[in-house]
């Protein structure tokens, strides 16, 4: 009774969870231009996620798995459905998932007469995939609700059905580590842990082997997403979309979103998305008009991108940019591969490189 | 006649011996509009006060129409055509227009009717839309400054002073205020505008004075301005200036994210305002007055309230908070240095073991029912010691100290709380230099012990010498972030104007 009572209260005043708030770009998120000025390494139709594994890197490009050598994108192996999520395994090997509901251990030349398949346990959008220290799999499924490509719809349906799970390979059995997870959308081993981005959430949650789960970072402008551990200690945090006021808000109005999602062709509804600019159709959000030409740089994304890094206990060291009015936005996974750091922005369809050392030196570490 | 309406010659103005200005010549031609540009502190308002009346010069002429003149009163400076309208601005808010417009100049008996049909023509002829019947505190910013003109041109001022005159108004509203300035220029009137905003003074006034340090800078025509060479004559103070020491070479890491304001609303003040201050960092906030900085963190230390509606989150440690007061803010661990120490920081007829005293007490939840003189004085001379307090005893009256020796009370009151963030809000303000660097020393220790330290300055100088990060604030909120390694007063200036 007395929440209810403090729910409407706070939604009449707008306080509490129904505060209309978004924590700023500031400390070691401070903005710069570093990821829309970063080397394109390759371009892709409908790339989803990185590998890297003995100084090889692996994309999931669509349907297909390809492997970047010399520069070159080279195909390793088609598949008959989209790879949602991709990941090496410590013995070379590589595990994709398949349209979010399936997962699959495949050799990394290619050949398809190993394949270990993993179906079941209710998987319906498997977005990440990691390797554990037991020799498990780890992988976030983003909903039960709704597969990848339909993201934009779990989060303006507030969905809280994502889950961690662990995966036997030898066994194929899958073990559900969490659930009611507000879109799970990234995992990282974290000692004999797991470490989850919960998007629509903004934090991350880090799971240990006993005990209850904790937040070692929360209260994210963005919504995180895939990560990987960093060569030096720590993880590369990526961010898909950020976060505006005007998507908190039509988040807090129900009817209005209702009504939206039901009349609205998605491309337009007001959400974040992984690119923007593409029509005028699309909403204008706050500031975010152009002046004499030109998009004004602080203002209100539709669509961002952002690579954060995190020290061990997941405080950020420094994140790289692609502001609003730049092009690498919806960054959805990153690699290192020796000194390089590869991002791949889903949004602008590259694959971008940067110089570990050249970015440590930026900011002076 | 003369050319310039009004002429300063060598105008000295000294409080306490500190000079405010200093040997000043300014001349204001007949029927132009001037703006007086320059940092905080650098001397437009006692320069604008001393042709208005509002303060005497120490030393040197003001000339009014080439006659030596000395107005010691507002009425004495409104007699010889001088009219100043104030930031804030002096109607009476429960008074209607046409009474405001004729205050000070009633008659034994006075006929309401007369006064409104009076105040109807000469509103009219002036072209300002205003119900001469209606209550100045339901009139809009913009109209309250009509009537604040009307009054200067009803007492035929000649000259008329502008303070701030932009900073309430919206868009709109200052285009019509343009208009209005530019109307007065016509009738004849001259004027003298004073704003931070720089592009208000190249877009409206003829001339430009800059004023720095209290010192004349330079005066010329808008034509051989342009924004760059503003904001150099504004600071280009001679950097060689050893008080705040040589630039940064290395800035602190940030520690754990102590504070999170998000979107934060107190109007007219704060728009919006995002911020985050870390622990083991001073985080330095600079911005001209009125830019909402100082609002910002009373907020956060429960002095003023933020909006009821929507009015943000604050964020302490994580957590969301909402201080109504400063007391569970206190014991929360936020501390707030006041930079008004005279009225907010200390009880001036008791002692300073006293003073300091309080200010352990505020830490407990319900307060102590039995008072101990000799935890207080042994509180007293432990921060004495600690800070350094130049003082015959603890049990000195705080009134007796100098300024330096009066913000060290005031920061002991705050540290014998304990507190995680640390607000100092213009904590070297009116304060000798040997105590300036003193109390530099110390927030540095606060940040080394791993404290959360947020330093508000107007100084620039003292912001880039203290501060590992830099926050810009304009108009209600934070609108850039600068690492000490790359900030330049330069940059910081042109973000706080821009």
């Amino acid at each position: 009774m007395i929440g209810a009572l403090k729910d409407f209260t706070d939604r009449i005043l707008g306080r509490g969870h129904a505060a209309i708030t978004v924590p700023p770009f500031d400390g070691a998120l401070r903005p710069n231009q570093i990821l829309e000025h970063a080397e394109i390494a390759a371009e892709f139709a409908q790339p989803n996620d990185l590998a890297s594994h003995g100084g090889v890197l692996y994309v999931a490009d669509g349907t297909n798995l390809l492997r970047l050598a010399a520069d070159a994108p080279q195909p390793v192996r088609r598949f008959d459905r989209e790879v949602t999520a991709l990941c090496a395994l410590p013995d070379g090997r590589l595990a994709v998932a398949l349209d979010g509901c399936e997962i699959r251990i495949v050799a990394s030349n290619g050949s398809d007469d190993q394949d270990v398949v993993i179906g079941g346990a209710g998987m319906t959008a498997v977005n990440a995939l990691a390797p554990a220290p037991s020799g498990t799999l780890l992988a976030t499924d983003g909903s039960s609700e709704h597969p990848p490509a339909r993201w934009v719809h779990d989060l303006m349906s507030r969905g809280a059905t994502g889950r961690l799970l662990s995966i036997d390979i030898d066994a194929k059995q899958v073990r559900v580590l969490a659930s009611g997870l507000h879109h799970a959308f990234g995992v990282a081993a974290m000692g004999d842990g797991a470490l989850v981005s919960e998007s629509w959430r903004h934090r991350m949650l880090s799971f240990a082997a006993t005990g209850t789960p904790r937040a070692p970072l929360e209260h994210l402008p963005v919504y995180p997403s895939r990560l990987c551990p960093a060569a030096g200690g720590g993880y590369w945090l990526t961010a898909f979309i950020g976060r505006t006021q005007l998507v908190e808000f039509v988040l807090r109005e129900n009817g209005y979103r209702r009504r939206m999602m039901a009349e609205i062709d998605p491309e337009f509804w007001i959400a974040p998305r992984l690119s923007s600019g593409h029509s005028f159709r699309e909403p204008m959000q706050g500031a975010h008009l152009k002046t004499m030409g030109i998009i004004k740089p602080w203002a209100p994304p539709r669509s961002y991108g952002l690579v954060i890094r995190l020290n061990a206990d997941c405080s950020p060291r420094y994140a790289l940019h692609s502001r609003v009015d730049g092009n690498n936005h919806g960054v959805v996974a990153v690699a290192e591969l020796g000194d390089a750091l590869y991002v791949l922005a889903k949004g602008a369809g590259r694959l971008l490189r940067l110089s570990s050392t050249a970015i440590e030196a930026e900011f002076g570490v | 006649m003369t050319e310039n309406v009004v002429e300063f010659r060598k105008a000295t103005k000294l409080y306490a011996g500190v000079p405010a200005i200093d040997g000043v010549d300014f001349q204001l031609r007949r029927g132009e509009i001037h703006a007086l540009v320059g940092e905080n502190g650098a001397g437009k308002s006692t320069l604008s006060k001393a042709l208005a009346g509002v303060v005497t010069l120490t030393s040197g002429q003001l000339f009014i129409d080439g006659a030596a003149v000395l107005p010691k009163t507002p009425l004495e400076a409104r007699h010889l055509g001088v009219a100043m309208v104030f930031q804030e601005n002096s109607l009476v808010p429960t008074m209607t227009v046409a009474q405001n417009l004729f205050l000070g100049q009633e008659h034994f008996y006075n006929r309401l009717r007369g006064i409104y049909i009076a105040a109807q023509q000469f509103l009219q002829s002036l072209n300002f839309d205003v119900p001469p019947t209606a209550t100045v505190s339901l009139l809009g910013a913009a109209k309250k400054q009509m009537v604040e003109i009307a009054r200067a041109v009803l007492h035929q001022a000649k000259v008329i002073i502008f303070d701030e005159p932009t900073a309430t108004l919206t868009p709109e509203e200052k285009a019509y205020f343009f208009d209005l300035v530019r109307d007065l220029k016509k009738r004849g009137v001259s004027v003298v505008f004073i704003s931070h905003a720089l592009e208000e003074a190249l877009l409206l006034a003829d001339r430009i004075t800059v004023l720095r340090d209290g010192k004349h800078v330079v005066t010329d025509d808008v034509a051989n301005f342009d924004r760059a060479k503003i904001v150099q004559a504004m600071v280009g103070r001679d950097l060689s200036n050893t008080l705040y020491g040589k630039r940064k070479t290395t800035v602190r890491r940030p520690g754990e994210r102590v504070l999170s304001v998000q979107n934060l609303k107190m109007a007219p003040m704060v728009k919006n305002n995002s911020l985050s201050v870390f622990a083991g960092q001073i985080t330095g906030v600079f911005g001209l007055v009125g830019s909402g900085r100082t609002e910002t963190f009373k907020i956060v230390a429960g002095v003023l309230k933020r909006d009821f509606f929507h009015g943000g989150e604050i964020l302490l440690k994580g957590k969301p908070v909402r201080y109504r007061v400063p007391a569970p803010a206190v014991q929360a661990g936020v501390a707030y240095v006041t930079e008004d120490r005279k009225v907010e920081g200390f009880f001036e007829t008791m002692s300073i073991a006293r003073n300091i005293y309080l200010g352990l007490l505020s830490k407990f939840p319900r307060g102590r029912f039995f008072l101990s003189a000799g935890e207080a004085q042994q509180t007293g001379d432990d921060w004495i010691s600690r800070l350094k307090v130049r003082a015959i005893s603890p049990k000195a009256k705080v009134v007796e100290l100098s300024g330096g020796n009066q913000q060290k009370v005031v920061i002991a009151k705050s540290l014998t709380q304990e507190p995680d963030l640390i607000v100092f809000d213009e904590p070297t303000r009116g304060v000798d230099v040997g105590a300036i660097v003193e109390i530099h020393e110390l927030i540095n220790r606060l940040a080394d012990e791993g404290k959360a330290v947020v330093v508000i300055s107007s100084y620039l100088p003292e912001i880039l010498a203290l501060s590992d990060r830099i926050l810009v604030s304009r108009q209600g909120k934070v609108v850039e972030e600068f690492s000490a390694l790359d900030a330049t007063e330069e940059k910081i200036m042109y973000a706080a104007i821009h």
